[in-house]
C-alpha cells in the first residue's frame, strides 16, 4: 500500500503541475481544466485504490491456521500489489497531465481529448490489475499440503515477479498515453490513428508485465517436490526477481518508443502505417532483453 | 468467504481440464457464435440503399476494420485478411460482453480461448509470410543479423503468442475477480454495476480491438 500510494502521488503531483501550467497559459478556462485535472488524478488514483483494497484485506482477513507458508503468500501479495501499482500511477498521471496543457491549447476538443485520456489511462492500468490478480491468487489460494521449503520462495518470487516487472510496463504505458494525448490536441483530425498507434504501443509495451504474471502463474500453480537444500528455494526466489526486474527496463523502453510512433504519428500522419512497423521493429529488440530474462527464469524453475 | 473461496475455482481450470469447466466455456462460446449469426443475417437480410439501423451498425464495423486493415496491409491484402479481422474482432468483442449478462460468462476467461485464436493467429501471419517472400527469404530472417541469434529470435516469435493471448486472458479474468471481490466486500451494492460498465464494456471493448490490431499488425510484418 506504501508502495503504491508513492507511485499514484508523483502521477498525481505530474497531473496538478501540467494543470497549473495550463491553466496560466489560458486562464479563461480554468474550470474546464480544474475539472479535467480531477478525473485524470481519479484514474491515476485507482491504481493505489487496488492496493488499498488488497491492505484492507490483508489486515481484516482471518486466515485459519496460520501457517509459514500462508504467512509468505501474504507477504508476496502485499509486495506484488505494492511494486505493480507503482508503474500504473505514475503512468496514468502523464496523460492526465498531457491533455490539462491539450485543453489549454485546444479549448474546442477538449471532449475528444478526455475520451482519449480515458481510454490510455485505463490501459495503463492493465500492470495494475495483473497484480492485483496474482495478489488474490496468493491470498485466497490453499496452499495446504505443499511442502513448506521450496514453496515460500516460490510464493514471493511470484509476487516480486509480476509486481517488479508492473512498474516498466505501467511506467512505459503512461508514456505513450501522454504523448497520444498531446498529439490530439495538436492535430484533432489525427485524432483515429493516434488512438490506434497508442493502444498497438501500449500493448507491446505490457509484454514484460505479461512475462512476469506467466512467470507467477508458473511458481503457483507448480507444485515442487520437497527438499531442504537452500539452492532450490533461491533459485525459484531468483526465478521471479529475474523476470520482474528483467521486465523494468523493457517496459520503460518500449513505452519510449511507442511515445516517439505515436508522437510522430500525430504530426506525420501520412506516414503512420511506417512509423507503425519501425516502431514495432524497434520495441521488439528492446524486448529481447525481457525475453532473456524469462529464459533464465524458466530455466531457474524447470531445470535447478 | 464462501463467495471469495469460489476466486480459486475461477482459476483452477488453468491447469486441470476438468470437463465440467471446459463444458461450460464451449456452451459460452457457442451462444456467442449464435449471437453473430443472428447479428449477420438480420444485418444482411434486407439489404437496401436505405438501410435499416442494423445494417448501419453491421456496415460500421466492416467499413471501419476494413480500413484499418487496409492501412496496415494494402487493398489486396485487406481483400484477403479483411473478412478474418472483421470476425475475429466481432467474436471477441461479443465473448467480452457476454459476461455483462447475467449466469453468463466469457469464453476468453478461459486461457484456452485466447489461446486457441492467438495460435491462429500466428500460423497464419507465418503462411502469409512464406507465400509472400518464399521459404527462402522467409527461413532467412530468423538468422537475421547474425547466424546464432537464431534459438533468440524463435524464442522472441513463440512469445508473441504467449503475450497476445495472456493479455487478452489477464484483463478479462481480472476484471472478473476485482468484479467478484468488491462485490463481496460491498455487499452487491452501488459498486458493481458501474465496474461492469468499466471491466465488461470498456475494457472488453479495448481489448478485442488490441488483439485484432496486433493480428492484423502480425501479418502485416511478416509479409513486408
Amino acid at each position: 500500500m506504501g508502495l503504491g500510494a508513492v507511485g499514484a502521488a508523483i502521477g498525481e503531483g505530474y497531473t496538478a503541475a501540467q494543470a497549473n501550467l495550463a491553466v496560466s497559459r489560458n486562464s479563461d478556462i480554468s474550470g474546464d481544466i480544474f475539472k479535467n485535472m480531477l478525473v485524470g488524478q481519479a484514474v491515476a488514483e485507482s491504481a493505489s485504490i487496488f492496493a488499498l483494497v488488497i491492505a484492507i484485506l490483508l489486515l481484516f482477513l482471518d486466515v485459519p491456521g496460520v501457517s509459514y507458508l500462508k504467512a509468505a503468500a501474504l507477504f508476496g501479495a502485499g509486495i506484488c500489489m505494492g511494486f505493480g501499482a507503482i508503474g500504473s500511477g505514475i503512468g496514468s498521471g502523464f496523460p492526465g497531465g498531457q491533455t490539462c496543457t491539450g485543453i489549454s491549447r485546444q479549448p474546442a476538443v477538449s471532449s475528444r481529448l478526455t475520451t482519449n485520456m480515458l481510454i490510455g489511462s485505463a490501459v495503463c492500468q492493465t500492470p495494475a490489475i495483473f497484480s492485483m490478480v496474482v495478489a488474490l491468487i496468493l491470498m485466497f489460494m490453499d496452499f495446504g499440503q505443499a511442502p513448506l521449503q521450496p514453496t515460500w520462495a516460490a510464493l514471493v518470487g511470484a509476487g516480486l515477479s509480476t509486481g517488479l516487472a508492473a512498474i516498466g510496463s505501467g511506467y512505459g504505458g503512461g508514456l505513450a498515453a501522454g504523448a497520444s494525448c498531446e498529439g490530439v490536441a495538436r492535430q484533432p483530425e489525427t485524432t483515429g490513428q493516434v488512438t490506434t498507434t497508442m493502444l498497438v504501443g501500449q500493448a507491446v509495451a505490457q509484454t514484460p508485465s505479461i512475462f512476469g504474471l506467466l512467470v507467477s502463474f508458473i511458481l503457483l500453480f507448480r507444485s515442487f517436490p520437497e527438499s531442504s537444500s537452500l539452492a532450490a528455494a533461491m533459485a525459484l526466489l531468483a526465478a521471479g526477481i529475474s523476470t520482474g526486474f528483467g521486465g523494468i527496463g523493457p517496459g520503460i523502453g518500449n513505452g519510449m518508443a511507442a511515445e516517439g510512433g505515436v508522437r510522430w504519428v500525430s504530426r506525420n500522419v501520412e506516414k503512420a502505417g511506417e512509423l507503425m512497423r519501425i516502431m514495432l521493429v524497434g520495441q521488439a529488440v528492446s524486448q529481447s532483453t525481457a525475453i532473456y530474462a524469462m529464459v533464465v527464469s524458466l530455466v531457474l524453475i524447470f531445470v535447478v | 468467504m464462501g463467495e471469495l473461496g469460489r476466486i480459486h475455482q475461477l482459476v483452477f481450470p488453468l491447469f486441470g481440464h476438468t470437463a465440467a469447466i471446459n463444458l461450460e466455456v464451449v456452451v459460452m462460446t457457442w451462444i456467442v457464435m449464435a449471437a453473430l449469426i443472428v447479428f449477420g443475417y438480420l444485418s444482411a437480410r434486407k439489404r437496401d440503399i436505405l438501410p435499416r439501423p442494423i445494417q448501419v451498425v453491421g456496415e460500421l464495423f466492416v467499413g471501419q476494420l476494413y480500413g484499418l486493415t487496409e492501412d496496415a496491409l494494402d487493398k489486396e491484402g485487406a481483400r484477403t485478411y479483411g473478412p478474418l479481422i472483421v470476425a475475429l474482432f466481432l467474436f471477441l468483442l461479443f465473448s467480452n460482453w457476454l459476461g455483462i449478462i447475467p449466469h453468463l460468462e466469457e469464453p476468453t476467461k478461459d486461457l484456452n480461448t485466447p489461446l486457441s485464436l492467438g495460435l491462429m493467429g500466428f500460423a497464419i501471419a507465418h503462411y502469409a509470410g512464406i507465400r509472400s517472400k518464399g521459404f527462402k527469404a522467409y527461413a532467412s530472417e530468423y538468422f537475421a543479423p547474425i547466424f546464432f541469434m537464431m534459438p533468440l529470435n524463435v524464442i522472441g516469435e513463440l512469445a508473441k503468442i504467449v503475450s497476445i493471448s495472456f493479455r487478452l486472458f489477464g484483463n478479462i479474468m481480472g476484471g472478473s475477480i476485482i468484479i467478484l471481490v468488491v462485490s463481496y466486500l460491498t455487499y452487491n451494492l452501488v459498486l458493481p454495476p458501474f465496474l461492469y460498465a468499466f471491466f465488461g464494456l470498456f475494457v472488453g471493448t479495448i481489448q478485442a480491438f488490441v488483439f485484432t490490431m496486433l493480428t492484423v499488425v502480425y501479418i502485416s510484418v511478416q509479409v513486408k
